[in-house]
């Protein structure tokens, strides 16, 4: 119960649907079983690229400000946001750089291609390999609950309005069998002009 | 020349170091800076360059620092210097303040910043700063006010009331006429009206061009506006006329 | 077991800490102050290893202040609880870990807010309304989940606050010999003498 990835809970999700994609998080922070803050997103944006964290609460806030200094910097040099594909080259050689000393945190990437209008997902480990899905990535201390319900829930090619639904019910139902992840979530719809924010109301046990 | 103002950790024959007296007369073109201590406050003053017309006072940073809630600074010559004396000092104070549990009292600070500027006196690759400090305040705990002054050689002193920088030579004759260690300002109006009294005798400006900060006991640091100095200055200005005033009518009744 | 609690209410923060200081199965101190000025409208509470924890916080304060001196500007809560996560995150993966749980009451004079944030030794960084670090936690949260209103003023804070304590002191198998309070707000930090 000492491991590093599993302290403060948490779970981050994403999906890929017909020209969209979601991601989503829960809200819950907390130190083993007693929960401490309801209001602590996992989910982060740099330009039109979004990153979901999960794990250790403090690498997860320490590596979106290394990321956030990271596109910035990038933004100056090549004066465009940077890209879901490149971003995820770049999610993964810094979380390597660490090998031997890792962050604790299961990153997922999601967003749209602003050139090809591609939707693209990818997760990691926390050392940094990627893996690209063409459906769905799960991370995070319910993730083996998230892998049942994406399996069972996911169908390729969703409109917006259904994948929010999708995500949003295996998100939900995930966490409501994992006692340290749910205290409400935050879901994100991504298309090629438009992100929707919505939080949900979850059992608040 | 010689040879021997070439290297900086090299004497010339007869016993000179030329680069650190070159740094004295960086200090002697510097605007000027006095220190005055009164009864139970010190005063620290100087000139600022000429504020040019585009220039906004309120941002240009002052030449009087605050190193830590109970020691100003204020210094003569190289600008660009003294900020890397500045810096040591606020980092070698708060250091202090964390390791010993106790603020720096004067006379530690006063040594250090010497310290640092003989450092830069004796070895190879550096120039001596060329920049001379009067450091004020109070020690922790004490109500005794306390003035300072160092040199580019890493020598200090300290003093009653000191003049640094240009026309330094003027300013000190003048205190040296008109402050008595005996009896010295014994109200801070008095302390900081001797101050600009001084300063105005190298400053033609007047209250536009001149800093004041006055440092009293238990970490009580004001730095006065260019208003309140203007109400010193028309003060001063003042009594000087009614004097010349009183000088004709006496030639006149001869 | 040290204790500290914090709370924040409408218009100030107010900051408890254990006056215990225990080694072992003794008391050698009765009348601690766990808690650190870091500026003028910042107060730290800390609690953890001791030496680590006194040290830290000092090297927190002397920083702080540095930064005040070289910059002539008081750096806000937000700020300030932001440098601390930092310094606890490069901690922890540094030969020698600060083993420092800490809690940060500010009031933003720009902003005219009060703020509590909870940092833990991992770096751990959270905005509460109350917050406390131990078993402290255990105690109180549910008494202040029920009784806690966000509108609330210094004086309801500080019955509230009192509740908590009279709990602990039920509860806690160990006597922590009382609390000393702070309360940060718009006019800076002030104690409580006669909580």
């Amino acid at each position: 119960m000492s491991d590093p990835s599993s302290i403060n809970g948490g779970v981050v999700v994403a999906m890929v649907g017909k020209d969209c994609v979601a991601i989503a998080c829960d809200l819950r922070l907390g130190s083993q079983s007693l929960g401490v803050a309801n209001n602590f997103e996992k989910i982060f944006h740099y330009g039109h690229v979004f990153l979901g964290l999960s794990g250790l609460a403090t690498d997860v806030t320490t590596l979106s400000e290394v990321f956030r200094y990271k596109t910035n910097l990038y933004k100056l040099k090549e004066e465009r946001h940077i890209e879901p594909e490149t971003f995820t080259q770049l999610v993964s050689s810094t979380l390597y750089e660490k090998r031997f000393g890792p962050y604790f945190t299961g990153p997922v990437v999601a967003g749209i291609n602003s050139k090809t209008g591609k939707p693209y997902i990818a997760g990691f480990d926390l050392i940094g390999c990627i893996d690209e899905a063409k459906d769905f990535v799960v991370s995070g201390t319910a993730s083996d609950q998230l892998f049942g319900m994406c399996e069972s829930l996911y169908e390729p090619g969703l409109e917006p309005e259904d994948l929010f639904e999708t995500i949003s019910q295996a998100l939900l139902n995930a966490v409501d069998r994992d006692a340290i992840s749910g205290w409400g979530a935050a879901v994100y719809i991504i298309t090629k002009d438009k992100v929707v924010k919505r939080y949900l109301k979850t059992r608040q046990d | 020349m010689s040879g021997y103002d070439r290297a900086l950790s090299i004497f010339s024959p007869d016993g000179h170091i030329f680069q650190v007296e070159y740094a004295g007369e960086a200090v002697k073109r510097g605007t000027c800076a006095v220190g005055i201590k009164g009864k139970d406050c010190v005063v620290v003053g100087c000139e600022r360059r000429s504020t040019l017309k585009l220039q906004d006072p309120r941002i240009t940073p002052s030449k009087i620092s605050k190193i830590d809630s109970h020691v100003v600074l204020s210094f003569a010559g190289l600008n660009a210097d003294s900020r890397i004396l500045i810096e040591k000092a606020r980092v070698e104070a708060q250091s202090h303040k964390l390791t010993l549990e106790d603020p720096v009292t004067i006379e530690y600070v006063t040594r250090y910043v010497a310290g640092v500027q003989q450092r830069y006196t004796q070895s190879g690759g550096v120039r001596p700063f060329g920049v001379s400090t009067l450091i004020a305040g109070f020690d922790p705990r004490d109500t005794t006010p306390k003035l300072y002054q160092t040199e580019p050689s890493g020598i200090y002193s300290a003093w009653s009331a000191q003049a640094i920088g240009r026309n330094s030579k003027t300013v000190r004759e003048f205190l040296e006429k008109n402050y008595s260690k005996e009896a010295p300002p014994s109200t801070e109006q008095d302390c900081v009206k001797l101050t600009v009294k001084a300063l105005l005798e190298v400053v033609q400006t007047g209250a536009k061009n001149i800093e004041i900060t006055v440092v009293k006991p238990n970490s009580q640091l004001t730095n006065l506006t260019s208003e309140e100095i203007g109400k010193y200055v028309d003060e001063i200005e003042l009594e000087k006329q009614q004097e010349l005033d009183k000088k004709k009518k006496r030639r006149e009744e001869n | 077991m040290d204790i500290i609690l914090g709370i924040r209410v409408k218009d100030s923060v107010i900051l408890a800490s254990s006056k215990a200081v225990t080694r072992g199965i003794s008391v050698l101190k009765a009348d601690d102050d766990k808690t650190r000025v870091l500026s003028d409208h910042t107060l730290m509470s800390f609690t953890g290893e001791p030496g680590d924890s006194v040290q830290f916080a000092e090297y927190i304060q002397a920083n702080i202040q540095l930064y005040s001196i070289r910059e002539n500007c008081e750096l806000s809560p937000h700020a300030a609880s932001s440098f601390i996560r930092q310094e606890l995150a490069k901690s922890i993966r540094s030969r020698k870990p600060f083993q420092v749980n800490v809690l940060v009451g500010g009031y933003d004079t720009r902003k005219e807010s009060p703020h509590l944030y909870q940092i833990d030794y991992l770096g751990t960084k959270v905005d509460l309304p109350y917050a406390a670090h131990g078993y402290a936690g255990f105690y109180t949260f549910s008494l202040l989940d029920h009784h806690y209103r966000p509108d609330m003023n210094t004086s309801e804070a500080l019955k509230l606050l009192k509740m908590c304590i009279e709990e602990l002191e039920r509860r806690m198998p160990m006597d922590f010999k009382g609390v000393l309070v702070k309360v940060v707000d718009k006019d800076g930090v002030r104690e409580i003498e006669d909580f």
